[in-house]
């Protein structure tokens, strides 16, 4: 596992988080990610886009053009049954592999 | 899975939406970036500055979005780009594959479609495979009772009808017109299963004896003569001077055998007993056509027709005449004998696209043997091999398609041009039409060659291991089968040789044609028919008629002679009879096993000055030679030959018919002449006896101007209307033409073979001088060695010039054993030159010998001038 797949599906797994709670166009789920993580993560919008895209690609999540405020258009993305499904199944994974790491590292100490 | 898949499908749909839309997308989020930054209280231009930094390179951002929805159509038009980047930076490689698909693709494509219309496409009848055409003993027409014995006793058919072609007389226009007419039995057109465009069709009771007399007309002849409209059916026309109701209009492009655009119905003419039609004695050229019932075999139909030919002899005497019977397939009859010529051509356009893909295989071996390296080395550094298979696929298709395009333009355009040199006669020419079919065939034969050569060869170069690579870089590449490319040339010459020497014994038979002296000065001859028929046409006023428009013509301007006769050089004898000599009876030929006949040839005085064939003895017809004065003669030279071997033939007397059944008075013979080709100028002399035609009138006849200008074939027409404006003139043609056309089969064939043997030698030629170009190329290091150690440069000459001999020596013999064997499709083609004609062979042979020994010397010269020194440092 090299380190930008770890990266990559950790945000696939951050987004599908946030749009869990409600649908959400980009910049709410980067100001989310923000707010959620105490500042800690931050992704860069050259990652963030890609990874939406992706995610709908893999019909994971859903999106629409919605109109919004000041005459402009957003997508607005919702999350899919496939990719609430994804969602637990990682966060199960991702839960036992943090435990794990503790474990050892604990250990280790 | 599903919404992946519709999300994909999406994405494709909205793939130029989609990079618009991820603008927008990046706009709408630095909008609220910026907003954001003002609401914690940065001033404006801080607030977009600063989120233009967060977003980073937009145009990157916008970039790496869209990649993650290329879908594999991106990735197919990427391929594609390269492909046509790859080919466009061989040009020569490209170009001679084009032209090779072009040639291949264009040239059968043309061909095989004028074949395929001829020959395979069912006619243009519904289930013609039912359809057969009957006729008499030998191909002969029917007698009508024999033909209503046929309809009463045969059980094969669900209907037969007969038909026969005429010509007849329209009047009610400013002038009478002959049109070609066919008289046909009132169930014709449903046997055939033609369906009228208006009106309606024959019915029984239209043949009734009391019945109005009616027609059909051809969708042409409506169009043309009755202005298309609907209002016509119903209307009369004045058909041979009777008044015929005109009740149905038959579909465009309706043909049975030869074109006509006048029906009329048998049955009345039957009745009339025309032409002696009631008669058993009688010939005719009624033939018949049934439509067998479903599940009763062509050959089950043939078995019941002669049992019912055998028991109508016993019945009517073995003598009587219809006692056997022919029944053919009507398509088989319809092809008739055009089929040797479409067969030639047919197996010369094969070849052809024989020698383009065994062409087209070498070009792409050495394609593949070059590149071999560049393949080895993507797939050493990790390039799977489907993806290069998919590149050159996709390369292999773009080539592909283009020579298809391009083929299929060039056959359209040969195509145009064959139609248009075709013959008249060449049956259904103007149903040909580029043929889809065969296009298609065509071009995935090229393909699966191009495929087959072009990709294996490669797959199997990316499997070489690293090492082997190594070990052979030092060459630059792989070298192809050698079995495989001798294989290659040997066949290209085999063909070749074929395909030259059948185009020579053409050329022979052209040259042979064109040397034979007609017998007669056949230049600027222009030649009409006219008919004086009907009742107001007595002889005395026919015997008149003709002087008459003879002193018209002559009065011409441009005109030298003009002359009438019954039958025109070299399109054959009208009238064939029988005839006696003074004291000879019946019983004395028959011993002898054979009647004299000749070919009768009623002439006006000046017909022999007109065509200028010369007097051997005697004195030619003249004025004084009239109705009334002594009835003469005048002979060929070959009839007097053969009865009067060492007598004077003049001041004999012959006598038309048998001896027991005498026609017309005894004739003095006055003259003999020198032999005309009346039969064509590729058929035997025949024996002929000319008489006055004011002693032997006829109806129909042709007048023949001798011309010293050009001279309208109108104005000429013209003289003769102003004698009788009732008069039909028709068939102008000048007697060149009408020898152009006897020999337009052969001409085909001459220009297909000629073409195509040309083509064949450039490419084997072409194919040759690769190989060995290939061969050279490999082995300069070889030759750089060679020289450095002392080899002269006639020794490395000679080196690849054995190539070359090897291959003649192994593919003349293969070639003139081929064309040995196919040179029998041309028998019936040839004339005046044997189809082994060692000559013929011998030529071809020499020309392919010398064509590859050149081919191969170009190169190997090349060889010679490698310099020892860069070979060896390129090593």
């Amino acid at each position: 596992m090299n380190k930008s797949q770890l990266l990559q599906g950790t945000l696939d797994l951050l987004i599908l988080r946030i749009l869990e709670v409600g649908p959400n166009h980009g910049w709410g789920i980067s100001s989310r990610l923000q707010q959620m993580s105490k500042n800690r993560l931050k992704t860069s919008q050259g990652s963030l886009y890609p990874a939406l895209h992706r995610l709908e690609m893999r019909g994971e999540v859903r999106s629409e053009m919605t109109a919004s405020e000041n005459n402009r258009r957003a997508r607005v993305y919702t999350i899919t049954r496939a990719g609430r499904k994804r969602l637990n199944q990682e966060t199960e994974t991702w839960e036992a592999f943090a435990l794990s790491m503790r474990r050892v590292l604990g250990e280790g100490r | 899975m599903i919404g992946r898949l519709f999300a994909a499908l999406r994405g494709l749909l909205r793939r130029r939406r989609i990079q618009a839309e991820i603008a927008e997308e990046l706009r709408d989020h630095l909008e609220r970036e910026v907003e954001a930054h003002v609401l914690r209280g940065l001033p404006p231009e801080e607030a977009r500055r600063l989120a233009l930094r967060d977003l980073g390179g937009l145009t990157q951002t916008i970039e790496a979005t869209r990649a993650v929805r290329a879908t594999w159509l991106d990735a197919f038009w990427r391929d594609l780009a390269y492909a046509a980047r790859v080919l466009r930076r061989s040009p020569r490689f490209t170009l001679t594959a084009l032209i090779l698909l072009v040639v291949a693709i264009g040239s059968t494509t043309a061909i095989f479609s004028i074949a395929y219309a001829v020959l395979v496409r069912p006619l243009p009848y519904p289930e013609a495979d039912r359809l057969v055409f009957v006729a008499g003993y030998d191909g002969a027409g029917v007698i009508w009772p024999n033909f209503e014995e046929w309809r009463s006793r045969a059980r094969s058919f669900d209907s037969l009808a007969s038909s026969l072609a005429d010509a007849v007389i329209v009047t009610g226009g400013p002038i009478p017109r002959r049109f070609e007419s066919r008289s046909v039995t009132a169930n014709f057109f449903r046997v055939l299963g033609v369906r009228p465009v208006q009106g309606r069709l024959f019915d029984d009771a239209d043949a009734r004896p009391d019945a109005a007399l009616t027609a059909m007309v051809s969708h042409a002849f409506w169009m043309r003569e009755l202005g298309g409209a609907p209002g016509a059916i119903g209307q009369t026309l004045s058909i041979n001077r009777k008044a015929f109701t005109l009740i149905g209009v038959l579909p465009p492009g309706f043909r049975y055998m030869t074109p006509a655009d006048v029906y009329i119905l048998l049955e009345p003419q039957v009745a009339a007993n025309y032409r002696g039609m009631q008669s058993r004695n009688t010939r005719t050229t009624l033939y018949a056509v049934g439509r067998l019932k479903s599940g009763v075999s062509v050959t089950a139909a043939r078995a019941e027709m002669q049992t019912i030919a055998a028991a109508l002899a016993l019945k009517y005497g073995a003598t009587a005449k219809g006692s056997d019977v022919t029944l053919v397939a009507l398509a088989d009859r319809v092809v008739g004998d055009m089929a040797p010529t479409l067969t030639v051509v047919t197996g010369a356009v094969m070849l052809l696209l024989l020698i383009a893909c065994v062409n087209l295989a070498g070009l792409l071996l050495n394609r593949s043997a070059s590149r071999a390296h560049e393949f080895s080395i993507r797939s050493a550094i990790g390039g799977s091999r489907w993806a290069l298979i998919r590149q050159l696929l996709i390369e292999q298709a773009l080539l592909v398609v283009t020579g298809g395009v391009l083929g299929a333009l060039a056959g359209a355009a040969i195509l145009t041009v064959l139609v248009r040199v075709a013959p008249r006669e060449m049956p259904r020419l103007d149903e040909i039409r580029l043929d889809i079919v065969v296009l298609t065939w065509t071009t995935l034969f090229s393909s699966a060659c191009a495929f087959l050569f072009g990709i294996l060869p490669a797959v199997k170069a990316s499997g070489v291991s690293g090492q082997e690579l190594v070990v052979r870089s030092g060459r630059g590449s792989t070298r192809p089968a050698t079995a495989l490319r001798k294989a290659l040339m040997l066949a290209e010459i085999t063909v070749a040789t074929v395909l030259l020497s059948g185009a020579g014994l053409m050329v022979h038979t052209m040259v042979r044609l064109s040397r034979v002296d007609p017998g007669f000065d056949p230049h600027n001859l222009q030649t009409f028919m006219f008919s004086l028929t009907g009742p107001q046409w007595p002889d005395a006023r026919k015997q008149v008629f003709y002087d008459a428009v003879v002193e018209r013509l002559r009065a011409v301007p441009g005109v030298e002679n003009a002359a009438v006769t019954y039958s025109l050089p070299t399109l054959g004898s009208n009238w064939w009879n029988v005839f006696n000599f003074p004291g000879k009876t019946r019983e004395d030929w028959i011993s002898v096993g054979e009647f004299p006949n000749a070919g009768m040839v009623p002439v006006t005085a000046g017909y022999f000055e007109t065509l200028r064939i010369p007097l051997i003895k005697g004195r030619y017809f003249n004025r004084s030679d009239t109705p009334d004065s002594l009835p003469v003669a005048i002979v060929n030279s070959s009839l007097a030959r053969k009865y009067w071997l060492n007598e004077d033939p003049v001041g004999k007397q012959v006598r038309q018919g048998f001896p027991t059944e005498p026609f017309g008075p005894w004739r003095t013979i006055v003259a003999v002449v020198g032999d005309i080709k009346q039969e064509g100028v590729d058929r035997e002399t025949s024996p002929q006896v000319f008489m006055p035609i004011v002693q032997q009138p006829r109806t129909t006849v042709f007048a023949i101007a001798r011309t010293r200008a050009t001279v309208t074939p109108s104005s000429l027409e013209m003289a003769i209307h102003e004698l009788d404006r009732t008069i039909p003139v028709f068939n102008d043609r000048t007697i060149d033409q009408v020898m152009r056309e006897a020999s337009s089969r052969r001409r085909i064939a001459m220009i297909v073979l000629s073409v195509f043997g040309g083509v064949a030698v450039l490419l084997a030629a072409i194919g040759i001088y690769g190989v060995i170009a290939q061969g050279v190329a490999e082995r300069r290091q070889e030759i750089g060695v060679r020289m450095a150690l002392g080899a002269t440069g006639g020794q490395i000459l000679r080196l690849f010039l054995r190539h070359g001999l090897a291959i003649v020596a192994v593919g003349i013999p293969c070639g003139i054993v081929a064309a040995v064997a196919a040179a029998r499709s041309l028998a019936s083609l040839v004339f005046g030159v044997t189809v082994t004609d060692p000559a013929t062979l011998g030529t071809a042979a020499a020309v392919l010998t010398a064509v590859t020994l050149l081919a191969c010397y170009v190169p190997a010269c090349s060889a010679t001038r490698v310099d020892p020194l860069e070979a060896l440092r390129s090593e």
